[in-house]
């Protein structure tokens, strides 16, 4: 007994000493700029180890930590970071949280750090982030959502939203495959119920006549229809069985798997599916509308924020124009399967084959997520009432009127 | 006498307990079958319980490639780090408490009860704001004494009751033979209490080797991560890499088991003094 | 029985140099952050969590006037309830086994504490995979045994998902129980059961008569710890459903965490985590009265 306790204590002692003389040698003198990196499928760790370094190499007097964060934790570190004093330099954020950090007074003006070349480089389309005529995230990653094909179980490439279901249907009947994927657990993102939504014609908010969002929509025909339309595929066993449980991390595995016939899904799909070793083959195309309205796909772009109570905010916007370089945004923008934001690397030859061409097309009629005040909790109300619905308990109708009603009393109370 | 006892109704406890153990094992079988498959082979169907293709590939990959090492360093620091600076705390707390009269002496052990009600979720923004203050974001320091703050009060407890279990008499022995308060404390109390304090020390070390919520909020560089934080690498946006992480888990679990395989006895003998008496 | 204790100046003040360390610790890193939050339940507070204005008890009056609260609420005490017994009942068995003697023991009780060891967050995760509906062990053993060929969605449906956090908060907590009880069936005196058997008493009378009176202290201050742990239990909810589906799954501790960190509402989750400082702190108080009728002296 003597013995354990004893060399316990050594043990202790002897890290004890480690982590004094490890905290000793603290960079004099340096300017730090520290990066919150999402983790996107497909980022290699090489490749921010490389970029980090190469950056360091460059700018010997700038401590650069590019640090990797998950994405499903990556909103609640920022808010924590920030509410106590203490964000990072730059972070890569959903382009909708924008409006939330403004509000927050969190962010400044990112154009007001970067250099003009790499700010014209980049195209205007992807500038989602500009509030009161000034750009406050640089768009790192924009990519309209497609949908995908597996012509393994069919060639039918549908034109409306009826017709893929109609095709759904038969793939059930005559394969033991699923029709298409749908995710039916909660994830950060509401975007299933959003391409339904869009497809159909709906919208989340009225419009004011000043650009300001009204009231919320998602109760009116075309959001009833849309999420009528998802009760029909789940209840008609269209989707896999367990797609309650499943949100977009567990759903699209499935597709990667050849088990099913379409997805609705992003850029990355192609990267996602090599890595899974899926052995059919695929066809790009664009999500369509219901019969009567056009193909309008959900576009999300994500973005760089820089942060105004950090300390180097210079130093940052050197390491944005560095990243923003051909060399390492394309890669990156390869890694993760993201047609590229930059007008030089859109001419590079690995984005020229038929996923860059759909998503390019995808990209034409393509709209994106309001850019709002409380997008965090409108998502939560809106996908409660989906969940209502596909459970049964609630009608669409019910539903979506339910959540309206609470979406407009949380946006009165902001 | 007492073998005959014990000899009756045996075989069905242990089944009993076999069974049990299977239950209570399963996702490490799963983890276990998880960790040599490959990246493509966790996406098909049907899932096999033996691998397909047996290949020790992720192991390599998540040592060399994800720097495992790195996050296995910051936990052992962290852990060591807030077993000692917690047990420097709680063992005079608890002498006092089970051995000094003054007034409060109750109210300290409702006092520690109580802190038991709060959960690290609370107090997160306020303490990094007093991190931020004091310096201590995104550092060892920092984790270490936030860790603590929720370890002091089960482990006083647990000192508190495995000192009070000591008789007085040896104590008062020592003293009439000279020694101080505190000597006692050193020479006779905290001998004759080593498993309770080992109980103490190997439950702050995991609390602390398992923590996961305080080095999310409070760490930003990626050099200071925990493993805990680092497995999280693996799951990405649109995926889990399931081969990658079951073979982290598998990684982080081998310390704390073999922290247990030595402690085992004491462990379980420190927690019956421990809360005897509590 | 209360006479007044007579205190000795030194010991007095070398009892509080010894408790200093601990107190400023708790003062420093727990009640300041405490108060604050407590503070915020009776201010609007802006995103950042700042204190703006005083309005007295409207935030608790907004938040109590909600059904979905006292859904979540009385979600929390059911939880917490089952998991406790359960976790009582499954760590007493596995206890009552291991005390047997029989090779292989020691490295069974190792095997036992696995779960412990392993971080909550990666056991969550783990689970998480093997719940899965496509790709889990779980659903695939439980066809391959031929007992049932449509396993349940474990985290999709409402009741199933309940049930299945629900497991693995108590499957993470049971090697602490089982230990905790162990160590106190190892401690009661072998004479009593001896004594017992001479009086010819079969073993689950042995059980009640004996084991359960010598370790009742043990087992009030387990099932105490475990009850506030549980009530408390962050990680494997939010890993597991994030509260789903439509919201079925949340306690009160991931809705304080969803109202704060994701919605910026500090003041909603101050008042929820004022709540849930009464709620257990008068579970506590009624528990001890229970357990050990009035005028308890234990603690």
């Amino acid at each position: 007994m003597k013995r354990i306790v004893l060399s316990l204590f050594a043990l202790l002692a002897l890290t004890g000493m480690l982590f004094i003389t490890g905290c000793k040698k603290k960079e004099a003198e340096k300017s730090s700029v520290t990066v919150f990196w999402a983790l996107y499928d497909g980022l290699t760790e090489d490749y921010r180890m490389d970029l980090q370094n190469a950056f360091m190499a460059e700018y010997p007097d700038v401590q650069l930590d590019i640090v990797p964060v998950p994405w499903d934790q990556l909103y609640d570190k920022l808010t924590t970071s920030i509410a106590g004093g203490n964000p990072p330099e730059l972070s890569i954020i959903g382009t909708r949280w924008a409006l939330e950090l403004l509000d927050m007074d969190a962010i400044v003006p990112i154009e007001d750090y970067v250099s003009d070349t790499t700010l014209n480089n980049i195209f205007d389309g992807t500038k989602e982030a500009v509030i009161n005529g000034k750009l406050w995230g640089l768009p790192v990653a924009a990519g309209a959502r497609i949908l995908t094909v597996n012509n393994s179980l069919t060639n039918v490439v549908p034109k409306t939203m009826e017709e893929m279901k109609a095709e759904a249907q038969r793939i059930v009947k005559d394969t033991d495959s699923y029709g298409i994927i749908m995710p039916g657990k909660k994830h950060t993102e509401l975007t299933d119920f959003a391409y339904y939504l869009y497809a159909a014609g709906g919208d989340f908010f009225e419009m004011n006549a000043d650009g300001s969002y009204g009231k919320c929509i998602v109760n009116n025909a075309a959001g009833v229809k849309a999420l009528e339309f998802m009760v029909s595929l789940a209840k008609e066993g269209l989707v896999p069985d367990g797609y309650l449980s499943q949100s977009r991390m567990e759903a699209h595995p499935v597709f990667y798997s050849g088990d099913a016939g379409y997805v609705m899904i992003g850029a990355w799909v192609k990267s996602a599916m090599e890595q899974a070793g899926s052995d059919f083959k695929a066809t790009y195309a664009q999500i369509p509308g219901f019969a009567g309205h056009p193909s309008t796909p959900l576009v999300i772009t994500d973005s760089i924020a820089m942060f105004k109570d950090a300390d180097s905010l210079d130093a940052a916007g050197k390491f944005i124009d560095f990243f923003y370089q051909d060399k390492w945004k394309a890669k990156f923008d390869e890694l993760i399967g993201f047609p590229p934001v930059t007008k030089s690397a859109a001419k590079l030859p690995q984005f020229q084959n038929d996923l860059y061409k759909a998503l390019n097309e995808a990209a034409g009629g393509a709209k994106p997520w309001p850019l709002m005040n409380g997008f965090a909790e409108t998502t939560d109300i809106i996908w409660d009432a989906v969940s209502f619905a596909l459970l049964g308990e609630k009608t669409p109708q019910q539903a979506l009127d339910d959540a309206a009603k609470k979406v407009d009393e949380m946006r009165a109370d902001l | 006498m007492s073998t005959r006892w014990r000899d009756r109704g045996k075989i069905p406890m242990i089944i009993l307990a076999l069974v049990l153990l299977f239950i209570m094992l399963f996702p490490f079988f799963v983890m276990l079958s998880t960790m040599f498959k490959s990246s493509t082979e966790i996406y098909q169907k049907p899932p096999t319980w033996i691998p397909r293709d047996f290949t020790f590939m992720n192991f390599s990959k998540v040592w060399g490639q994800y720097q495992l090492l790195g996050y296995f360093k910051s936990s052992l620091i962290v852990g060591i780090g807030t077993t000692v600076l917690n047990t420097i705390i709680i063992v005079p707390a608890a002498y006092a408490i089970s051995r000094f009269k003054f007034p409060g002496r109750k109210f300290m052990l409702y006092f520690l009860l109580i802190i038991q009600m709060f959960s690290p979720v609370i107090v997160i923004i306020s303490l990094f704001k007093i991190f931020v203050q004091v310096g201590l974001l995104d550092s060892y320091i920092g984790l270490i004494f936030a860790d603590t703050v929720f370890c002091i009060s089960f482990t006083t407890w647990l000192m508190h009751g495995y000192f009070s279990s000591i008789p007085k008499e040896i104590e008062e022995a020592a003293r009439i033979d000279g020694c101080t308060r505190l000597g006692t404390l050193r020479r006779i109390m905290i001998p004759i209490a080593a498993p309770g304090l080992v109980t103490a020390m190997i439950y702050t070390f995991i609390q602390a080797w398992n923590d996961f919520l305080f080095p999310l909020s409070f760490i930003k560089s990626q050099t200071k991560m925990p493993l805990t934080l680092g497995i999280y690498q693996f799951v990405g946006r649109w995926s889990t890499q399931w081969e990658m992480l079951t073979v982290a888990a598998f990684l982080a679990l081998i310390p704390v088991l073999i922290l247990f395989y030595i402690i085992e006895k004491q462990l379980v003998s420190g927690l019956a003094g421990g809360a005897v008496k509590g | 029985m209360k006479n007044r204790i007579l205190y000795k100046a030194d010991e007095v003040r070398l009892a509080y140099a010894l408790l200093t360390p601990a107190l400023l610790f708790l003062a420093v890193f727990m009640f300041y952050p405490i108060i604050y939050v407590f503070l915020m339940a009776f201010f609007r507070t802006n995103k950042l969590g700042q204190l703006k204005d005083w309005v007295g008890l409207k935030n608790f009056i907004k938040m109590m006037s909600q059904k979905e609260f006292w859904a979540v609420a009385l979600r929390s005490l059911s939880w917490t309830v089952i998991a406790v017994t359960v976790k009582t009942v499954l760590g007493m068995t596995i206890a009552l086994c291991l005390n047997q003697k029989f090779r292989g023991r020691k490295i069974m009780r190792m095997l036992f504490i696995i779960p412990w060891a392993s971080s909550v967050p990666i056991s969550a995760m783990l689970w998480k995979w093997v719940y899965d509906s496509e790709f889990g062990l779980l659903n695939q053993t439980l066809r391959n045994l031929g007992i049932t060929q449509s396993p349940p969605v474990w985290l999709g449906l409402p009741g199933w998902s309940f049930v299945s956090t629900i497991w693995v908060d108590i499957w993470i907590g049971i090697p602490f129980m089982a230990l905790v009880f162990l160590a106190g069936i190892q401690s009661v005196s072998q004479d009593l059961y001896d004594s017992a058997y001479v009086d010819g008493v079969n073993s689950w009378e042995k059980f009640t008569k004996i084991t359960l009176p010598s370790i009742k202290q043990i087992l009030f201050i387990a099932t105490l710890l475990s009850s506030l742990w549980t009530f408390n239990d962050f990680n494997t909810i939010y890993i597991l459903t994030k509260g789903g589906p439509a919201g079925k799954t949340h306690i009160l501790i991931t809705s304080i965490y969803t109202n704060g960190f994701e919605w910026l509402k500090f003041s909603n989750a101050a008042v929820m985590a004022v709540f849930t400082f009464v709620i257990l702190l008068s579970f506590s108080l009624f528990y001890a009265r229970q357990f050990f009728g009035k005028g308890d002296e234990s603690l």
